[in-house]
């Protein structure tokens, strides 16, 4: 299941100093995760490429944490997979987390997989960019892949600085053949090429300088190695895309203001993709009403936008308007809905995600994605047909 | 004529003298107890809270938490509180800095997303958790908060209590004011709280006081009695320890991360 020889190495190497550690002091650890059964509904029947209107999907999560070195140091195993029913690139096992921490006092050392977000927004994650995100799990990107890194932290009264180091590139997982939604054509894994002669063992590097001043919540971040976005192109010859991932030097800032019930959120990146110039820039603001009609529910109102200077970029003039409702209720009953509109044309589609506890050990998600007009020129028309419902019900352990 | 002029301001000012002196003495009885319980530096706990609805049916969900305290006289403490159960949310950890009578900076490490939240806290008056706790009813009692009255004494379970009226200086307050009893100890017994109609809302009854450190007690159980949608709250402190040398360094944003499985 581990496909790569370089993570093949990390897994050996951890198992051993896990192993170590238990011979010598009592293993002190936590354990637990959930499963999840998931079935969706495509309301406009079959699918454009023939796949079908119904598909199952059973999805888990486990985690596990180990103190070792009298809390010093931690060793954390998070790993998520999939085992759908019509697409093989979403049969997968993926160690979001794989690593061994050291905790000095101002430093943390780390080595491993890794997830890190960086930024402020909660729908255009511009500046984000240490994880590759797997499209086939989410087209929107949200869902990572652990990144191999090495990384060192340290924090003073004024801020806290992060380096990175990334010897391994993970390529951008895409939907297969049988998966719903996908691009026009399959994305082809053995048409890959890189601008940079190392290819996968580029050594990516970062580095982020994060504060917190009063109600400031900021960050300044830099990013230079493989572009985790492929240039797309077709080849009439085998009807597949070839992908092409430039070198991508990225410099990011990300703030958010947090006054009372207000939030204030900008993030903007000025980057150098392959030969590419460009400037991006996305924020908004996010309002609660507390206690709405008397009860103790909250209703968050948000609205985001995002520009970008590529005119290529599916993302140019993106605008969204969503709301949160949460019940704070014992089920803790939630739903997220948003309405997200491309200001150059007329596309818009709308997301909701609502979630309810059953009881201590199962919770009931539901998930709609419904695409609205959609112009032939944009980018998500290929999905114009995907629109779905999605009902999962988590087990937990 | 003059006399009586003389009389009314007599009687005028004694009564405003009385006033002030109540004032005062509810103060200075709120401040002690409050500084009662203080010099506890840091402290670690497991918590337990039991959600009962009017059915008498149970749901049970457990954090730890650790605090640090705040000796800045004008500021309030810090704490991170961990969630273990419901198991949906395990592993959600909040970082709190308290303040007296503003919002507090309040971050949330969620691990579905593995990010790191900057979140509103103006809902001080919301409910933690889905239970009858309001966020504010933690630092119940800090004198600071509050505007105090002394009303009398009262006999409760047999101790003599002072007992004390309070009415909120934080403009988002869920309430508008409290009736409180503290016994002769400066432990805080019970209390009512008004909501912002003026209506009794809930009890919260302090029980199961511990001596810690040889010098201060606290309440390692809070019973909460919502009168108006008679659903109840029991909150219980275990494996209290105090004074456990924290590093105050954990207590800041960039640590979050340190505590994320």
């Amino acid at each position: 299941m581990i496909q790569n020889p370089f993570q093949r190495k990390i897994v050996i190497f951890f198992l051993v100093t896990l192993l170590h550690a238990s011979n010598t002091n009592a293993l002190d650890f936590k354990a637990y995760g959930f499963i999840q059964p998931e079935s969706s509904i495509y309301i406009n029947g079959d699918g454009r490429h023939g796949q079908d209107n119904y598909n199952a999907s059973l999805f888990g999560k486990g985690t596990f944490v180990s103190y070792l070195q009298d809390g010093d140091a931690k060793f954390t195993i998070s790993t998520i997979g999939r085992f759908d029913q019509s697409d093989g690139e979403l049969r997968y096992l993926d160690f979001q987390k794989f690593k061994y921490e050291y905790y000095f006092d101002d430093i943390t050392l780390k080595v491993g997989n890794e997830i890190v977000f960086w930024g402020v927004n909660e729908t255009f994650n511009i500046v984000d960019i240490i994880n590759q995100s797997n499209l086939a799990e989410d087209i929107a990107g949200t869902k990572k892949l652990g990144q191999p890194m090495a990384s060192i932290s340290y924090s003073q009264d004024y801020g806290t600085f992060d380096i990175y180091l990334m010897p391994y590139f993970r390529v951008r997982p895409f939907s297969g053949k049988e998966g719903r939604p996908r691009l026009l054509f399959e994305v082809d894994k053995n048409s890959i090429t890189y601008e940079s002669s190392a290819k996968k063992r580029k050594m990516d590097f970062a580095l982020r300088y994060s504060t917190v001043i009063d109600d400031l919540d900021i960050g300044l971040s830099h990013f230079y190695g493989n572009n985790r976005t492929p240039v797309l192109s077709p080849n009439p010859l085998t009807l597949k895309f070839n992908s092409h991932y430039p070198v991508l030097s990225q410099t990011g800032v990300d703030i958010q203001a947090t006054k009372g019930p207000w939030l204030y959120k900008l993030e903007t990146v000025s980057a150098k993709d392959g030969s590419e110039r460009y400037l991006s820039a996305a924020g908004g603001i996010e309002y609660t009403y507390y206690g709405i009609r008397k009860t103790q529910s909250d209703l968050g109102v948000i609205v985001e936008y995002a520009f970008d200077d590529r005119n290529d970029n599916p993302f140019n003039n993106e605008g969204i308007v969503g709301l949160r409702w949460s019940m704070n209720d014992v089920k803790s009953s939630s739903l997220l809905a948003g309405y997200l509109f491309d200001m150059r044309g007329n596309s818009n589609r709308f997301q909701a995600e609502f979630e309810q506890r059953i009881n201590d050990n199962l919770k009931l998600f539901l998930d709609l994605s419904f695409n609205g007009s959609i112009d032939g020129t944009d980018f998500t028309h290929q999905f114009k047909e995907d629109s779905q419902i999605t009902i999962k019900v988590a087990k937990y352990f | 004529m003059k006399n009586v002029i003389l009389a009314l301001i007599i009687l005028i000012s004694t009564k405003l003298s009385i006033a002030e002196n109540l004032e005062e003495k509810g103060f200075n009885i709120a401040k002690s107890s409050y500084e009662s319980g203080r010099g506890f530096t840091d402290m670690i706990s497991d918590q337990l809270m039991i959600l009962i609805d009017p059915k008498g049916n149970k749901v049970t969900r457990e954090i730890s938490a650790k605090s640090l305290e705040n000796l800045d006289p004008n500021d309030g403490d810090k704490t991170i509180t961990y969630f273990e159960t419901p198991k949906d949310v395990e592993g959600t950890v909040m970082l709190s800095h308290t303040h007296i009578n503003e919002d507090d900076d309040q971050w949330l490490y969620l691990p579905a997303l593995t990010r790191v939240k900057r979140i509103s806290s103006s809902n001080k008056s919301g409910s933690f958790m889905g239970s009858e706790v309001a966020f504010e009813d933690f630092s119940a009692g800090d004198y600071r908060k509050y505007k105090w009255k002394y009303i009398g004494e009262e006999v409760y379970e047999g101790d003599l209590c002072y007992v004390l009226e309070s009415y909120p200086i934080y403009e988002n307050s869920g309430y508008t004011r409290r009736v409180g009893l503290t016994d002769e100890l400066l432990r805080a017994r019970k209390i009512d709280f008004y909501d912002r109609k003026g209506e009794l809302l809930k009890t919260v009854f302090f029980e199961n006081y511990n001596l810690y450190e040889d010098k201060i007690w606290m309440a390692d159980s809070m019973k909460v009695e919502n009168h108006q949608n008679k659903n109840a709250t029991i909150f219980q402190w275990q494996n209290r320890k105090l004074n456990v040398g924290l590093d105050k360094k954990e207590f800041e944003k960039s640590s979050l991360m340190r505590l994320a499985d």
